[in-house]
């Protein structure tokens, strides 16, 4: 008896836990660059309760054993990398990846992290920052007295200084990074991703070559997060919700009877 | 009297094992490619001992799991196929090679096919890897190719998912979900089987049957109970009659 109630708690732990996946993606559906997180379910262990084939009598052996399962568990979340909306803002450092790659970033602490959201922003010092004020790397300075600023496809960046148009300034170029299995990049928040040894080590290259996304100055990329897709799996989180505290309930019940004999 | 007793405590242990194999079934709801447990009750004569042969105490077995197809969900993902119609994939385990109908798989960082669980996916020709800076695509008829990302026209061949198809009633669900033949014995690889991808095939538990037999499971526990209730009191009975205060 006692068994039931507990694999039907798994059942309900794993549907909470997959409710939080599912507000998680739908609290960042307006935040740059985010890719949506998806659960994945796996069945527990089974108990054999009796070995098919055992002797059922000296002559005959059991034709089929005896397992009960256990409930479930989430195994895995997994993020989806495909593109979101790129969307047009106009702002000069406004800039989207239109294909794969990561924009790296350099974050305080020395190490280097990667991001889709390209909604760039200058600092005091005239360097190119994420929102967060993380630098971009490699780092990008923009001159003094620059009235525009002009990224190309290929991550070369020009300025025009003191409306001189005719001679632009090359002040940097941005490379973005792929990895072979970006699903397994560590998320840290504040839309930022750290390689690990599931994602594998950072190819970097020059935009628009190789594969990677060309830069598109003007754009940011939106979440990739489908309202839709969401809500049906919220729907269908919260009915096997309903199904496993159904059985804790019946299974309740039935102790009850028991215990009222 | 004591008999009745047992019968009916056999009965009431009966629902309880089945309780629990619909619990798990509803725990698995939403298990990419689970199979729902099938329970089933087998009538054992109670062996020695004076009395007519009507009493049969109840045995719980699983007979085997339900292998009705799920639903197919789009995901999206590259890496995601579902079977169409019957058919496995296979997967390497520490104890063999073992199938499964959960076709949602990941690369590790050696470009190695794993599903999420971490075990190996079976190619026809042993594991699958994809070159780095390769994007994999599944055909349906369970061809893997990597195709260069720096230059799309590049495409390598990886190696075939290998897919078997066995009869239903050969296999067998091991303690950790995934079906072995059971013979012990490795399928062979079937070029007929097909997959889908872009999506995964979900559970096929169907959440009404699933409630139903719950409640019926429930009733006839109650009824067990009740037989239990009545055996005692059968009992009081015939024990106040041998009261001498009567």
């Amino acid at each position: 008896m006692m068994r039931s109630l507990w694999t039907a708690k798994t059942g309900m732990d794993a549907m909470q836990f997959n409710i939080d996946v599912v507000s998680h993606n739908l609290s960042n559906v307006n935040t740059n660059g985010y890719k949506r997180e998806r659960a994945i379910f796996e069945d527990l262990m089974y108990q054999n309760l009796r070995q098919a084939g055992g002797a059922s009598s000296q002559q005959t052996s059991l034709p089929s054993g005896l397992y009960v399962g256990t409930g479930t568990q989430i195994v895995a979340t997994v993020r989806n990398h495909s593109v979101g909306n790129l969307q047009k803002t106009d702002g000069p450092l406004d800039l989207a990846i239109n294909g794969d790659g990561f924009f790296q970033i350099a974050l305080p602490n020395g190490t280097t992290a990667y991001t889709r959201d390209g909604a760039f922003q200058v600092n005091s010092q005239g360097t190119i920052v994420t929102s967060s004020g993380y630098e971009l790397s490699p780092a990008i300075q923009v001159p003094q007295g620059t009235t525009s600023i002009t990224f190309a496809k290929d991550g070369t960046v020009s300025a025009i200084v003191n409306n001189d148009a005719a001679a632009p300034i090359q002040v940097g170029n941005i490379q973005t990074a792929t990895f072979i299995n970006p699903p397994g990049l560590e998320s840290i928040g504040g839309n930022l991703y750290l390689e690990t040894s599931a994602s594998g080590a950072p190819t970097v290259g020059t935009p628009g070559t190789n594969g990677l996304g060309a830069i598109n100055q003007g754009y940011t990329e939106t979440s990739n997060v489908n309202a839709t897709e969401e809500l049906i799996n919220m729907i269908q989180a919260q009915r096997a919700f309903e199904l496993n505290s159904k059985a804790v309930t019946t299974t309740d019940q039935m102790l009850a009877k028991l215990s009222q004999m | 009297m004591d008999r009745l007793i047992y019968v009916a405590m056999s009965g009431a242990k009966n629902s309880e094992t089945r309780q629990a194999t619909i619990a798990n079934n509803l725990a698995n709801v939403t298990t990419p490619g689970f199979r729902a447990e099938l329970a089933n009750a087998r009538a054992v004569a109670a062996l020695g001992g004076p009395g007519i042969g009507t009493r049969a105490f109840v045995v719980q077995q699983s007979a085997s799991a339900d292998f009705s197809p799920g639903i197919f969900q789009q995901t999206g993902r590259d890496l995601d196929v579902a079977v169409r119609g019957n058919g496995w994939l296979a997967v390497q385990t520490p104890s063999g090679e073992a199938y499964t109908r959960n076709g949602s798989f990941a690369i590790d960082a050696a470009g190695l096919l794993k599903t999420h669980s971490g075990e190996i996916v079976q190619g026809e020709s042993g594991p699958l890897t994809i070159p780095e800076n390769n994007r994999a695509t599944i055909a349906p008829d369970g061809t893997v190719t990597a195709i260069d990302i720096a230059n799309p026209t590049q495409t390598v061949e990886v190696g075939r998912l290998k897919l078997v198809n066995p009869a239903d009633d050969q296999l067998e669900k091991g303690l950790d979900g995934l079906f072995r033949l059971r013979s012990g014995e490795v399928a062979q690889a079937d070029a007929a089987v097909r997959l889908a991808s872009g999506g995964i095939e979900g559970s096929n538990v169907n959440s009404v049957e699933q409630l139903v037999n719950m409640i019926s499971t429930q009733r006839h526990f109650d009824m067990q109970v009740k037989l239990l209730t009545t055996a005692e009191q059968n009992s009081r009975s015939a024990s106040s009659l041998l009261s001498l205060n009567g």
